[in-house]
């Protein structure tokens, strides 16, 4: 799955791919021939000078002097040309790769979607196709290098048969020697760097969590000496990746001086001729090596696939058959006792912390399903319904407010498509925060948190509560929504949002434990914890 | 305290000198390529003379060899390289743990964040010391030296290189300046951009509760083009450095060609500066791609700069946050704690949330609660004494005196939610608090705690696992709960110590704690009316 976007991707590039593979087969060609070209002449030259000024008169200097020269910018331009395209060709390609694999675990079930980490699916759309990115970019050295191989070869072939095949030979063993030894060489290495990392960081984890100890008895030096271990660890595990490495590229080195000696060795020929296939198999050898780096860098490339394809992979959400009515009645029922909402009833939800408020929630809204409570809107059970047709029905503000990176006007617009400044501003009112956002600098379009505005908690779950009063669906879900306000402005925030409700004929669903809230609810479920 | 920016910026002197050692054997590697040079070119010059067949097996020799002296010493820089790194990363864990361990919640920071500064960055870091500065080392140097051997040859060739360090250098000045403001340039907007996936991935949730995913997915792709337009903008004017590396290789290796060849011919448009044979103008032409090698290197390893330089700067504003949230070590600790109180204790969290104000008196010696509802900040208020917790205004007087939060660390024994475990025996583990408890009394104590089946099998000498797996919750926790006790210290503050236990262990550890309470102050957080009941005073926080 994943390499079939990967294709798709890099299809849309398909036009830089080719400009960067034809400039970068040009610029090895240039570099050998330079090289080839140099040492011929310089010999020819010798050669020429040598027999007196008739003979170096007869000698053809201007051409091959010009094809140096010539050769000296055609490797240079090439080789600009060669990076700007293979790097616009990588970097585009993957731009596409980023949004279909986030539409694809947007477009999962939301257990599938939700069962991973935010941090973890983070990294895999972060650095994890950034790691492909050189796989692409290097995808064009591949015939850049074979080009460099074949102009070595012809070189060589000038002088005999034999060098020809002796180069040929020598050029094998490097590509076979790198493949099989970064294969053998690093996988362990590697391995038990990946390891040693995950180790240090639990043991990191587990200690951090004690601070307060670690600061009162001063245990810094006892930690210090209980992760020395797997400091060590790691570090003997970076060092023999790079041991490895440097075996893997002195083969390279070592094969590259033998082909070159080979190369002598078994020329045939004018002098001019043996200096031209030596530098040429010189150069080409020194193109070839570079392939050695992809072959070290594929084992970190494969396992960011690896990773990749378990979103690249996940199965499409079944669509919801059909869509509940556009205002529907609620019912929920536990063990102890069933009650209904009509539409626009308003229901608080009490009970203490783990009794399992906020799984109540998230089942209602379809983004899990393991609420033990029976939910149903218009007598269809919800987890029959579906996240499509459930988040129809309800708008809400989560606990942790869940803002997104963004400008205040992003975090409002996520709500629907289509929301003007002027609802935002009239939201913003209801939720008594329009003051503190015309107060902030660039107002509607500034950007918060990171490196912008700061707000406080209680001023992130209010937006939060705006952005769910602009989605204009039938039902509000609001999860302690006044936590962190003083009660003058939570007694606000409830009349404002009480004649909200009143006007739009929106229904309620609330889970909050403060008293000033209470008076929102006309029904009351409390929720018991398990253990009690 | 020394600057933290120059502890990680500038290493120290040992790393240093092994930086210069790493150095040292990039520039042998010049060697090789001498050696290759003068072996190819003694080889072409002699079989254009015709006396070759004497030498012909050495000098083939020698130009094998010179692939595996190459090798050889590569290999050695690079391992060299990484050794120091290892050495610098040490230090700089060591500092980092220092700091950052006692200090996570006074700065307020998740454990997630410190953890990547501690470990990822001291990772990314590695580059910079390990590749990037030798090699900058040796990039200065090796030209000077290749042109010092191509001069033995042909001191005009060796003239005509160094010749195009001129406008090379211009040339390399004026694009990095370039490069440089154009990364200024487009900083802010990428960091946003990039900083955009990982946050989108992060807020899934709400994106599907809204029924968002179709517009963010389109927004993601606007903004992954965007990125990559603005990365091209930056690779665009970084390129050109490197196209101007490439062409003063091109060049220098052109321009010793023809000038060594027209000399040959005797074809020169000006008076010949130096006598040249095929053999030394071969050795000038082959030695003249390494030339440059050194600064290609070096910008082959820019990625290991950039990344290296972004994680010291990381490393050094933790480091000197972490520092600045130490708590002081300050005056003697008193034996006996007859009073402890609070006055209007508030704690400011940087993203507005607030505990408190809090007002609190304890006598000592005697058992006290702390009681309230998750979240009313008991933990905070414990922590907040200590001097451990972000933003701490209001006062904290005991035995009557006004000391700033912070000079009690070191009177109080802390029992928490769940105590730290290093790995050792469990003997270790309880007398980490400091004081050295007798075993006859450790072993009564344990017992009354009811942890004697702990002990039963291989007493102290149990071994702990670190992560505690082999622990049940109760069993951790009241490890913690008798490592504070045998600590001797005045104060004893205890997080939820009867958590985790059936009731009739929770009775035994109230007993305990009843005892311990008539020779020291105690105070513990906790749920627990069994405990609560027991107690001398009870403070209720909302």
């Amino acid at each position: 799955m994943i390499r079939q976007l990967l294709t798709q991707a890099a299809r849309s590039e398909h036009r830089a791919t080719r400009i960067a593979i034809v400039l970068s087969m040009l610029a090895a060609f240039a570099s050998v021939a330079l090289l080839a070209l140099s040492g011929w002449f310089l010999t020819g030259a010798a050669i020429a000078g040598a027999g007196g000024f008739a003979s170096a008169q007869a000698f053809n200097y201007l051409l091959p002097s010009a094809g140096i020269r010539g050769l000296a910018i055609v490797r240079t331009l090439s080789r600009y040309g060669e990076r700007i395209f293979g790097h616009r060709a990588a970097l585009f390609a993957l731009a596409d790769v980023r949004p279909a694999l986030f539409a694809r675990l947007a477009g999962t079930e939301a257990n599938l979607a939700l069962a991973r980490s935010g941090g973890e699916m983070a990294a895999r759309l972060g650095s994890d196709v950034d790691a492909l990115e050189d796989s692409v970019v290097r995808k064009v050295t591949l015939p850049g290098a074979i080009v460099a191989v074949l102009a070595g070869l012809a070189a060589a072939s000038l002088a005999g048969w034999a060098a020809a095949l002796a180069l040929l030979a020598g050029l094998g063993a490097m590509r076979l020697a790198s493949w099989v030894l970064s294969r053998r060489l690093l996988t362990v290495p590697s391995r038990q760097y990946a390891e040693a990392l995950n180790a240090l960081k639990a043991d990191y984890a587990e200690y951090a969590a004690g601070a307060t100890e670690i600061a009162a008895y001063g245990l810094v030096p006892q930690i210090t000496a209980a992760l020395a271990p797997k400091i060590m660890a790691l570090d003997a595990a970076r060092l023999g990746i790079v041991r490895a490495e440097t075996l893997v590229q002195g083969t390279q080195l070592v094969l590259a001086g033998i082909s070159v000696a080979a190369v002598l060795a078994l020329a045939a020929g004018g002098a001019p001729l043996v200096a031209l296939a030596a530098l040429a198999g010189a150069a080409a050898a020194e193109s070839w090596s570079t392939l050695a780096r992809t072959d070290m860098e594929s084992l970190r490339t494969e396992d960011a696939i690896r990773r990749l394809e378990s979103i690249a992979a996940l199965p499409s959400r079944a669509r919801a058959v059909s869509s509940a009515g556009s205002t529907s009645a609620l019912s929920i029922t536990n063990e102890d006792r069933s009650l209904s909402l009509q539409p626009g009833g308003r229901l608080l939800i009490a009970g203490p912390s783990g009794s399992g408020k906020s799984r109540l929630l998230g089942t209602l809204i379809g983004l899990r399903s393991d609420a033990p409570e029976v939910i149903a809107v218009d007598g269809r059970d919800v987890r029959v319904l579906g996240l499509d047709a459930l988040r129809q029905q309800f708008a809400h503000a989560p606990q942790d407010a869940s803002l997104i990176a963004g400008t205040v006007a992003d975090n409002l617009r996520l709500a629907r498509p289509g929301v003007t400044d002027e609802q935002m501003w009239s939201a913003l009112d209801v939720v008594c925060l329009s003051e503190t956002v015309r107060a902030l600098p660039d107002g509607l379009n500034q950007w918060l948190g990171g490196d912008g505005a700061r707000l406080s908690g209680g001023q992130r779950k209010r937006l939060a509560l705006a952005r769910a009063l602009l989605a204009e669906r039938p039902w509000l879900v609001l999860d302690e929504p006044s936590e962190g306000l003083d009660s003058a402005t939570e007694s606000e925030l409830c009349r404002r949002l009480s004649q909200w409700l009143d006007a739009t004929g929106t229904g309620l669903v609330l889970v909050s434990h403060r008293e000033g809230l209470r008076s929102l609810g006309d029904q009351i479920l409390t929720l018991i914890s398990p253990e009690d | 305290m020394p600057l933290p920016a120059r502890a990680n910026a500038n290493a120290n002197g040992p790393t240093r000198t092994s930086i210069n050692v790493a150095a040292l054997w990039w520039l042998s590697d010049t060697a090789g390529a001498i050696l290759f040079a003068a072996c190819l070119a003694a080889f072409v010059g002699r079989w254009t003379a015709g006396a070759l067949s004497a030498q012909a097996g050495w000098l083939l020799a020698g130009i094998a060899v010179s692939g595996l002296l190459r090798a050889t010493v590569q290999g050695q820089a690079a391992i060299t390289g990484q050794r120091t790194a290892g050495c610098s990363k040490a230090m700089l864990r060591t500092q980092l743990l220092a700091a950052l361990l006692p200090t996570g919640q006074v700065r307020s920071r998740l454990i997630g964040e410190d953890l990547r500064v501690a470990i990822d960055d001291v990772e990314a870091h590695e580059g910079l010391i390990a590749r990037f500065q030798p090699l900058r080392l040796a990039a200065v140097l090796s030209p000077l030296i290749i042109a010092m051997a191509v001069a033995c040859a042909s001191w005009f060739s060796a003239l005509i290189l160094l010749a195009t360090l001129i406008p090379f250098g211009a040339g390399m000045a004026l694009a990095g300046l370039a490069g440089k403001a154009e990364a200024d340039r487009q900083f802010l907007a990428l960091s946003r951009l990039s900083g955009l996936f990982v946050d989108r991935a992060a807020s899934l949730p709400i994106i599907l509760a809204f029924g968002a995913e179709d517009r963010i997915t389109r927004q993601i792709g606007g903004a992954a083009r965007e990125v990559a337009e603005r990365t091209m903008q930056v690779l665009r004017v970084a390129f050109v450095s490197s196209a101007m590396l490439e062409f003063f290789a091109a060049l220098s290796v052109a321009l010793v060609a023809v000038y060594c060849g027209f000399s040959l011919l005797g074809l020169l448009p000006f008076p010949a500066p130096e006598a040249l044979d095929l053999e030394h103008a071969f050795f000038a032409l082959a030695l003249a791609p390494e030339f440059y090698l050194g600064m290609r290197r070096l910008a082959a390893a820019y990625h290991d700069k950039q990344q290296g330089e972004a994680a010291a700067c990381s490393i050094a504003e933790a480091l000197a946050q972490g520092r600045a949230a130490l708590p002081e070590p300050l005056g003697a600790p008193a034996a006996v704690i007859r009073m402890l109180s609070v006055t209007a204790l508030t704690i400011t969290y940087p993203d507005g949330n607030r505990v408190g104000p809090i007002d609190a008196h304890w006598e000592g010696p005697g058992l006290h609660a702390v009681i309230g509802p998750t979240g009313s900040g008991k933990s905070s208020l414990l922590n907040a004494m200590l001097g451990l917790a972000p933003g701490v205004s209001g006062t904290v007087r005991f035995n009557g005196n006004e000391e700033p939060p912070g000079t009690l660390l070191a009177m109080t024994g802390w029992a928490g939610q769940r105590p730290i475990l290093l790995p050792g025996t469990l003997a270790d583990n309880l007398l980490m608090g400091g004081a050295s408890a007798a075993q006859p009394a450790l072993l009564r104590l344990l017992d009354s705690c009811g942890l004697s089946g702990l002990v039963a099998r291989r007493g102290l000498d149990l071994a702990i696992d670190p992560r505690g797996s082999r622990l049940s919750g109760g069993e951790r926790r009241r490890i913690g709960l008798v490592r504070a006790i045998v600590s001797d210290r005045p104060i004893l503050l205890l997080d939820e110590p009867t958590a985790d236990l059936d009731a009739r262990t929770a009775r035994l550890v109230i007993d305990v704690l009843e005892q311990v309470a008539q020779t020291r102050l105690v105070i513990a957080a906790t749920h627990d009316p069994a405990l609560a009941a027991r107690c001398r005073s009870r403070t209720e926080l909302s």
